[in-house]
């Protein structure tokens, strides 16, 4: 609750604690998972050497035992995370506002056309623009499936059973694989947005922090940010008509081809900063 | 009186020629001819005697023996001179008789070792007898004087035996003399001709044409009367006598008593002592007569000869001596090739393996003082250069240094006087051969069952050069257990062994070797692990088996189908009914596992499709990003 309307600039909420927790265990054990997974099919490589060198002659071992339980750690995040979107209100929103649009075609075409030079202004995006949609799924793709895997091969006396050795080696590679997928999507992808991404440079510190400010906002989350504002501004104007109650319950808006969705808005987690409502206008990657 | 003898005559007659000149010169004459009657009328009562100076002199005088001897043609008065028959004594002063006077012959005998001896001394006083007659009963007569012990001895010597008299070596008669040792060998040569040429030869003769006092002759071994035949004269006793004195050899290392006397302590004098002839003594060796120096390409112990010499003996073990290297660049005049005495020592010979001086250890040190210099490098299954030497780090040298005697030294792979080079085929350790070399009795016979059978073995002995053996994966002669302690070493030294030949694209197609095995296992979950430094993860042996290994076809194998759930149970309690539906090492992944093969494919397409749209994506971003703010 740092980020005031008082202390001049304002902040806007981008991800609550609860949501930094989250993201935290993620990306910690996603490194750890990393480093101990390469660095058992790499073993020779000068950095893996350098980690067996500082730990030790049980870094093997060791090795085995921190990638499980990273992998344990993950697991159980994700599966707190799937709670998180079906039973909470702010979850439910959460993966609403994931979840992939038609709009998401238009806005990559014009982005692409916009980064080409065949077009003069960015799309505008809302709070997820198809580039953080395609993170959270390729995320859930890659959690799905390492989790899998790794389960597969971490108790390879039960499954050899059922999948015989053939199964094992597929187990194996798709593990591998999906390994060097997902850490190249990260650092290609993620990692410029977050950290050499212009508009952010150095980094965005909205997942230790949780706010962004109004000129990140403006550049990154526009819709959002004049909806937000929109809202605040009937929020201003019937003010002392609407109530708390009311507050929690504001109408949902029409969102493309005339669907309507109910955003709930947690409560709890905005009692000083202005609820995300968002809103997506058919045409509002068209503005020049 | 019949005159018999000719000789006698010629003696007489001078005698009688000269007597009738003096008398005839000295007309007057107080002794008549024929007195020699009268003389005997007192003289032959035998208990006639003189007093002089208190002694009692006989003057008895044997009339038979007298007509009998060889002087029964003179008269007294011939030798007797200036005898007054009327006086009582003869002669105031007596004169000596003076045989010589008739004798000239005999004239040497005043100069020579006999001067101070009488006539009579041996001729006797007046039963001279004729000078053949005489010559019978010579050495007695030496005898009957020379009473020293070892001159008495003679009379048991083989010379005795042989009729060998006095004066054959002596000269005997008036012209008897002492023998020097320089000349002894000269003498005894008259008849012992061959061996005269032999000691000739011999560093005793040269010694002792130097002048040396200590250089010893015949007589020096064999003794001068005392001579008995063959080699009991000669024991070692008579060398040892001379050979354990120092101070008869000073500054001579070789001749030396600290040198010699190890002999006593030997193998060959021991036995010799319970009585067993066949042990050697010094002449069995060194030869009897020619004894020579060592160096002397003629010695009977030249290096180059020691293996005919001791083998005069040791006839099965120089026979295979012989068909060693050694024997063999000893033949070729290689002067480094080792001879008997190089390891078994020279003197001090000993019981072999018993005694300490000729313990393992010693052995060890023996072979290596020669091969010690990496002069002959073994590639080691490692692929580094192997040294002899490193046998001293082995565990079969430090077992034996703890005090385990079975542990082998160099002689028992490589044999001991059969050893051969390894490209004989032979030689113990031949490829052929190897296995059945470690594996001989009490020591590796277990690993050499597990051997006999397997794959490895069966390629082995088809002469196939590719297989490996024993020594391929131990290695040679530094053998060692440092990484068996070590596990996690050891199985990446373990794989890395297995992987030099299987993966040796060369070898592989050679003998029709599935391909691949390698780099498979490597990239597997084991191979993997064991790079990391599992201590646990399976390395090749874990499944494979060591000496044991077996095609999967075979019945017997660890990998086959029906003991594979045995094998992966080890580890894995949970699999052992596993189903292996597709082989393990996946050497054509396309053929053994599509599955895998088309993910693979699947996602080599979504990481360069996927990621390099990301790239592309982002770069334009950038791009576009700091063009934009360029402009503000």
């Amino acid at each position: 609750m740092s980020g005031q309307v008082n202390t001049g600039e304002r902040e806007y909420l981008r991800m609550t604690f609860n949501e930094r927790i989250q993201h935290f265990l993620l990306l910690s054990s996603f490194i750890v998972l990393i480093l101990t997974g390469f660095g058992l099919k790499f073993p020779e490589a000068f950095w893996v050497k350098w980690i067996v060198f500082i730990i030790g002659e049980n870094a093997f071992e060791a090795r085995g035992i921190v990638h499980r339980i990273a992998g344990g750690v993950m697991i159980v995040a994700s599966l707190y995370h799937l709670y998180y979107i079906l039973f909470t209100v702010r979850g439910k929103q959460l993966v609403r506002d994931f979840w992939p649009k038609k709009q998401d075609i238009t806005d990559f075409k014009n982005s692409m056309l916009y980064l080409i030079g065949k077009r003069e202004t960015r799309p505008k995006f809302g709070r997820f623009s198809y580039i953080e949609r395609m993170e959270y799924w390729a995320v859930v793709w890659g959690t799905i499936v390492m989790g899998a895997t790794g389960t597969v091969l971490w108790f390879e006396n039960i499954f050899l059973k059922f999948t015989t050795n053939e199964g094992m080696d597929i187990a194996t590679a798709v593990h591998y694989y999906e390994a060097i997928l997902a850490s190249l999507a990260i650092l290609v992808w993620h990692f410029y947005f977050v950290f050499l991404n212009p508009d952010v440079y150095p980094m965005n510190k909205a997942s230790f922090k949780g706010f962004l400010t109004r000129e990140e906002m403006e550049k990154e989350h526009p819709l959002e940010l004049e909806e937000i504002e929109g809202v605040e501004t009937e929020e201003s104007k019937g003010m002392n008509e609407l109530d708390d109650s009311k507050n929690d319950n504001i109408e949902e808006l029409i969102i493309d081809e005339g669907k309507k969705e109910t955003d709930d808005v947690s409560k709890k987690e905005t009692e000083v900063m202005v609820k995300n409502k968002t809103e997506f206008k058919d045409n509002h990657g068209e503005d020049e | 009186m019949e005159i018999r003898n000719k000789n006698i005559l010629k003696v007489i007659f001078p005698v009688v020629l000269i007597t009738g000149l003096l008398i005839f010169a000295d007309s007057y004459s107080r002794i008549s001819k024929g007195n020699t009657d009268i003389c005997l009328s007192c003289h032959e009562d035998n208990t006639l005697t003189m007093e002089k100076d208190g002694k009692k002199i006989p003057l008895y005088v044997d009339p038979d023996r007298y007509k009998k001897s060889a002087h029964q043609m003179a008269e007294c008065e011939d030798c007797h001179e200036n005898y007054d028959p009327d006086e009582l004594p003869h002669s105031k002063t007596p004169s000596q008789v003076n045989c010589i006077s008739c004798h000239k012959e005999a004239k040497s005998i005043e100069t020579n070792v006999h001067s101070k001896v009488k006539c009579y001394d041996c001729h006797t006083r007046h039963e001279v007898r004729p000078a053949k007659e005489f010559a019978k009963d010579q050495t007695r007569n030496c005898l009957s004087c020379h009473k020293n012990r070892d001159i008495q001895h003679y009379s048991s010597s083989v010379h005795a035996k042989n009729n060998v008299g006095c004066e054959g070596c002596h000269n005997g008669g008036h012209t008897v003399k002492k023998i020097s040792k320089q000349e002894t060998a000269n003498v005894c040569g008259k008849c012992h001709g061959g061996h005269e040429k032999d000691f000739n030869n011999s560093i005793h003769m040269s010694v002792l044409k130097r002048g040396d006092k200590n250089a010893p002759t015949c007589t020096d071994c064999h003794g001068s009367h005392k001579i008995v035949r063959g080699k009991i004269s000669v024991e070692s006793e008579a060398c040892l006598k001379c050979h354990l004195d120092e101070e008869k050899f000073p500054g001579d290392s070789l001749g030396s008593a600290k040198f010699v006397a190890h002999y006593k302590t030997s193998i060959h004098a021991s036995i010799d002592k319970e009585g067993l002839l066949e042990a050697a003594g010094c002449v069995d060796c060194h030869g009897d007569h020619m004894v020579q120096n060592p160096g002397n390409p003629r010695a009977s112990t030249n290096h180059a000869r020691l293996m005919e010499t001791c083998g005069k003996c040791h006839k099965d073990v120089v026979e295979s001596f012989n068909k060693s290297k050694h024997g063999k660049e000893l033949v070729k005049g290689n002067d480094k090739a080792p001879t008997c005495t190089d390891c078994h020592g020279e003197h001090d010979i000993k019981s072999t393996l018993i005694s300490n001086d000729f313990s393992k250890l010693n052995l060890t040190e023996k072979c290596l003082s020669c091969h010690k210099d990496g002069k002959i490098p073994h590639k080691n299954f490692k692929g580094e250069e192997e040294l002899i030497t490193g046998y001293q780090n082995s565990v079969h040298y430090l077992a034996l240094k703890d005090g385990n005697h079975d542990a082998p030294t160099c002689y028992e792979c490589h044999g001991a006087h059969e050893m051969e080079s390894a490209d004989n085929p032979s030689s113990k350790i031949n490829k052929i051969n190897i296995a059945k070399t470690c594996g001989q009795s009490n020591c590796h016979v277990n690993q050499l069952n597990d051997f006999t059978g397997s794959i490895h073995e069966s390629g082995v002995s088809k002469g196939n050069k590719d297989a490996p053996t024993c020594n391929n994966c131990h290695g040679n002669h530094g053998i060692v257990s440092k990484n068996i302690d070590n596990k996690q070493e050891k199985a990446k030294d373990l794989v890395k062994l297995c992987y030099d030949c299987h993966s040796s694209v060369e070898l592989v197609e050679r003998n029709d070797l599935p391909t691949q095995v390698g780099e498979s296992f490597k990239e597997s979950f084991h191979g993997l692990a064991i790079r990391g430094g599992s201590r646990e993860a399976a390395n090749c042996e874990s499944c494979h088996g060591n000496h044991n290994i077996r095609p999967s076809s075979d019945s017997l194998s660890t990998i086959s189908k029906k003991n594979l759930p045995q094998t992966c149970g080890k580890c894995h309690p949970g699999a052992t009914e596993v189903l292996f539906t597709k082989k393990i090492h996946l050497n054509d992944i396309e053929k053994d596992s599509p599955w895998v093969f088309w993910i693979t494919r699947f996602y080599m397409f979504m990481i360069f499709g996927i990621i390099g749209f990301m790239i592309f994506h982002n770069v334009l971003d950038l791009r576009r990003k700091l063009k934009s703010k360029k402009k503000k």
